[in-house]
């Protein structure tokens, strides 16, 4: 009980949307002394809003119209926009640089990790949050506490978990066989599989769901089981849509793992793959320049089609701290 | 009949008990699953650290306990103790510049302004990009013929220089987060009552008034928050500094962060054990920050 109080702040965004509102700033009418009025004010805001743009939006900007560019054309002079834009640098980096591949495994990743968090993590939320059982606060606590501890920490003891643990680790001749998960997707996902944002996530939502959905379930016979799957599970869009998005980002953007476990160069992620080329042809500009925006684009996409969960989840997840 | 009514609760007193004890035997059954994969994949790894940092460990076990030899030996390790310096300069550098540029986007954004979804948006895009694109494109911004040096009149290669790598880093980096930070700090805009502002509004103070008196202090909780977040996100850094350097630290160790030492240690020396206690070292810095958060706020507040 005390974990539920306690938490509550955590995901007033994600309640908030359940209701259908915004998330962050939502509009609150004409408030007194905030930018209502005065002219002078306008002209500062506006001005700061265009400097800040700016500062923000150029960056982007270049690298796209760089990306678009020949290389002679990317070393000389900064004209804004490309003289005579192609697409050569991004079929270069797709075929001769291999970032189809990497496009490809990073896909692959990121939806299996997203996929089994999806189900584990519903799953898991909602024995948490419905299901009464000895020891179901301090399983929570336990699983809430990790989320103090930086993931770093887990570096040195999970490559070796991964590789043939404990034969080599401990000099035990269990288990039977003998296995070796670093270089494999296997190895990535494995560790990946049920992250704590997305148990509490889903726990937190399950708790603001009135019972009476699954009373009436109950009523009609339904287990425990078919109860989750059939009432609970639609009922939790939201939530899971902001599982969806912050875990699909987060792999997809992952460096730190894909770089320690997918060692092998087929096996690598974008986000590897961009760092080895950039050990490797860093004045290649407009290729390096198209593979970035390879790789910033799914994201982007998927934030401008579900903006609100997304500002939604990392308010409520962002929080863990 | 009066002998009939207890019988009868008793009855479905135990058939009740049963109910429960079949809830709760489905209870443990649904969080097996996932319980079992996070205690093998992060309770346990994080625990067995401890173990590991004892000894000297090399890539075929261990080799010998050490008991707290690697500790002893990190306070008088000097790249070690410049990783350290190097961190520590980062966040004193990055926090504050993180924390004025998404406060002062999240003031803007919570105006009452035309295109707030879009400037918001905008704001938050960096945030959205992986680190490597994110450092991809301030490599080509900041090459020795880039459009920086361009614009200011120079020549300098900034991340191939050991005085400005570091800072390098950090601007794009300030760059990069701060549309986090602005998210975080208007949800805690969002939490001050709307009464304060009509209030201020009878005084007649004006806006850069209202800010500073007003709206600033009334964010203590949200400083606070995204304060302790911010420390904890740049005592951790590593991709940057990786991709920068080529895994290196490199130029003369000025991009070398914990991190990365400890990556380094364990992948091109093979000392599994002293990156063990790199780890646990650099988690005893974050969980001093964590606690204080703890302590002074229950649980993390934004509202």
């Amino acid at each position: 009980m005390a974990v539920e109080k306690e938490a509550a702040p955590h995901v007033a965004p994600i309640e908030r949307l359940a209701r259908g509102e915004e998330p962050v700033a939502g509009a609150r009418g004409e408030i007194p002394g905030r930018g209502g009025g005065h002219i002078a004010t306008r002209v500062v805001i506006y001005t700061l809003l265009l400097a800040l743009s700016l500062l923000y939006f150029v960056p982007f900007f270049w690298s796209v119209s760089t990306s678009l560019k020949t290389i002679p054309e990317s070393v000389q002079g900064f004209d804004l926009l490309p003289d005579h834009p192609t697409l050569d640098a991004y079929r270069e980096v797709l075929t001769e640089f291999n970032f189809a591949r990497y496009a490809a495994n990073s896909a692959l990743l990121a939806t299996s990790v997203t996929l089994i968090n999806l189900f584990l993590c519903s799953l898991g939320g909602y024995a948490f949050a419905r299901l009464r059982f000895p020891g179901r606060e301090i399983l929570f606590m336990v699983v809430l506490a990790t989320l103090m501890i930086p993931d770093q920490l887990r570096f040195v003891p999970v490559f070796q978990i991964l590789s043939d643990f404990p034969h080599t680790a401990w000099n035990l001749d269990f288990p039977p066989v003998h296995y070796n998960l670093i270089g494999t997707y296997q190895g990535f996902i494995v560790i990946q599989m049920v992250l704590a944002t997305n148990l509490f996530l889903m726990r937190q939502y399950f708790l603001t769901i009135p019972k009476d959905f699954e009373e009436a379930a109950k009523l009609d016979g339904a287990g425990y089981f078919k109860t989750y799957w059939r009432v609970m599970l639609p009922l939790a869009g939201p939530a899971l849509a902001a599982v969806t998005i912050l875990t699909f980002q987060g792999m997809w953007n992952d460096f730190f793992w894909s770089l320690v476990i997918l060692q092998n160069p087929s096996h690598y992620s974008l986000t590897v793959g961009l760092s080895s080329f950039i050990g490797q042809y860093k004045t290649l500009w407009p290729q390096l320049m198209a593979a970035s925006v390879i790789s910033i684009i799914p994201i982007a996409l998927l934030f401008v089609l579900a903006q609100r969960y997304f500002i939604a989840g990392v308010t409520a997840a962002g929080v863990k701290g | 009949m009066a002998v009939a009514v207890p019988q009868r609760t008793q009855r479905r007193r135990e058939s009740l008990g049963s109910a429960k004890a079949r809830e709760a035997f489905v209870g443990y059954a649904f969080v097996a699953l996932p319980l079992g994969f996070f205690f093998l994949f992060f309770i346990f790894p994080m625990i067995y650290a401890f173990y590991i940092s004892r000894y000297d460990w090399g890539v075929l076990g261990p080799i010998e306990n050490l008991g707290l030899q690697n500790y002893r030996e990190l306070i008088d390790d000097e790249l070690f103790r410049h990783a350290l310096r190097n961190i520590l300069v980062y966040t004193l550098f990055v926090v504050p510049g993180q924390m004025a540029l998404g406060l002062l986007a999240a003031v803007i954004v919570n105006q009452k302004i035309r295109g707030r979804p879009f400037f918001r948006a905008s704001f938050y895009f960096p945030s959205l990009a992986s680190s490597a694109a994110i450092v991809a494109i301030f490599i080509y911004l900041l090459n020795a013929d880039g459009l920086v040096n361009s614009i200011l009149g120079t020549n300098t290669a900034f991340f191939a220089d050991s005085d400005t790598a570091l800072p390098a880093i950090m601007a794009l980096n300030t760059w990069t987060t701060s549309g986090t930070i602005m998210l975080f700090y208007l949800a805690a805009l969002q939490a001050i009552p709307t009464d304060v502002y009509e209030a201020a509004a009878i005084d007649a103070s004006g806006a850069w008034r209202t800010f500073w008196k007003i709206t600033f202090p009334l964010l203590k909780p949200g400083h606070f928050f995204v304060l302790v977040v911010s420390i904890i996100g740049c005592l951790k850094v590593f991709d940057q500094m990786y991709i920068v350097s080529g895994g290196t630290g490199g130029p003369n160790y000025s991009t070398l962060s914990v991190v990365l030492y400890m990556y380094r240690t364990a992948i091109s020396d093979l000392r599994w054990g002293y990156a063990a206690a790199i780890g646990v070292v650099l988690f005893l810095m974050i969980f001093v920050f964590t606690l204080v958060q703890r302590l002074l706020f229950g649980r993390a507040e934004v509202s």
